[in-house]
């Protein structure tokens, strides 16, 4: 299986950024300045967490570019602010944050979400928002994975390259935010490393 | 008035604050932290490190911080920055954050210490309330405007430790707003923004 590299999360920010740590076997790990320092052709996916510097991703598009031109799969966790790639788009706000626009459902399946519950994705401790609140914009040609509620914004997405490499979207917190959970949202993590590493 | 200039660490949550509409115009200017070091903050009289900006990433400007205060400049500290990491004379303890004192009937025990205090002109008590990370012990002479359990300041002003004053808090607005999560948060901004202001 081929290793999954992780961004660092920012430092400092509190006791609510689960570390990916040692939850699946594929992983290695990087500050996000030192990207540029980093030789990716020895990693099967780049995963980028929520809290990273969007603007310094900017200047390596050229290297993550290539990245995925060679094959690689990239992870983007968050909201798009400063499209660092052409398949990014700026982030889409649910116009109207209710509870029916909140509910997360699914419309094709993918090995990330094998046995998934989306009412566990939807709901944490009964409260819903978590998940996402709204849409990086898929490219014409992604597969839509889940939407949000009745406006059906695609807030998950994939995304095959046809100059090769492969984007899955997750239009909100990172997905390591289920690490630990006590429901179906327990299976994201190790099947995220798996896929993301080829298996 | 004094020109009002904020840290832009290049993560969503920051763009949303400083280049959206609602409140980008507050700020004269936004300064990339990667280019703070090489920045003229000579016609500055206040800088905002906005909430969960890297520690790591300040800590190098400890001197830079130390001089614009004693050029009789404010520093805004806001919260999960580890003020204690880069200014002086800063004392923060981590507590637990509680996140879910609203759904379980709690409270987060707040309360206006200070309530002839101009902030509070702008911002309601419950516009700050939401949840906190960590607590503050003001130094001695320091004013704390809003207490947390009786245990510590979660926002204090500090105008005797330096020529300049230092404007720290474990309140984590920007984030929450740049989220769009948590309502609060944005009518925190649209009062403490407004108040900075003024200063």
């Amino acid at each position: 299986m081929g290793i999954c590299l992780f961004i660092n999360p920012i430092k400092g920010a509190g006791d609510d950024l689960p570390d990916i740590g040692s939850h699946a076997p594929n992983t290695a790990f990087v500050d996000q300045y030192d990207l540029d320092k980093t030789d990716l052709s020895q990693f099967a996916a780049l995963i980028l967490p929520a809290h990273i510097d969007q603007r310094f991703l900017g200047t390596r598009s050229d290297q993550i570019t290539t990245f995925l031109d060679q094959g690689g799969t990239l992870v983007f966790n968050g909201h798009v602010a400063w499209p660092m790639l052409p398949e990014l788009k700026p982030f889409v706000p649910l116009e109207r944050q209710s509870l029916e626009n909140l509910m997360i459902y699914r419309v094709n399946h993918h090995p990330v979400f094998d046995g998934v519950d989306c009412n566990d994705l939807t709901f944490k401790r009964g409260v819903a928002g978590f998940y996402a609140r709204g849409s990086n914009p898929p490219p014409v040609d992604a597969i839509p994975l889940h939407v949000l509620g009745k406006e059906q914004l695609v807030c998950d997405w994939l995304y095959e390259r046809p100059k090769g490499g492969r984007i899955l979207m997750h239009s909100g917190n990172d997905l390591w935010m289920y690490i630990g959970s006590q429901n179906s949202t327990s299976r994201v993590v190790p099947q995220l490393c798996a896929w993301a590493g080829g298996e | 008035m004094g020109k009002l200039a904020i840290i832009d660490t290049g993560t969503y949550y920051h763009h949303r604050v400083i280049h959206e509409d609602r409140f980008g115009h507050f700020f004269d200017q936004a300064i990339y932290i990667r280019d703070l070091c090489k920045t003229d903050l000579s016609d500055i009289t206040t800088l905002i490190v906005p909430c969960r900006t890297d520690p790591a990433h300040l800590v190098a400007h400890r001197k830079l911080f130390a001089d614009f205060l004693n050029d009789g400049k404010t520093v805004v500290a806001m919260g999960s920055t580890g003020p204690d990491k880069w200014l002086d004379d800063i004392s923060w303890r981590f507590t637990p954050t509680n996140f879910w004192w609203w759904k379980e009937g709690g409270s987060l025990n707040l309360e206006i210490a200070e309530p002839e205090h101009s902030l509070f002109d702008y911002v309601k008590l419950a516009d700050a309330t939401w949840h906190h990370h960590g607590l503050l012990t003001p130094p001695a002479g320091a004013t704390s405007l809003i207490n947390a359990n009786k245990a510590g300041s979660i926002f204090y002003d500090d105008r005797v430790t330096s020529p300049g004053r230092k404007i720290v808090t474990t309140l984590d607005p920007m984030y929450h707003h740049g989220n769009h999560f948590m309502p609060a948060t944005s009518r925190f901004l649209d009062g403490f923004l407004p108040w900075l202001k003024s200063q």
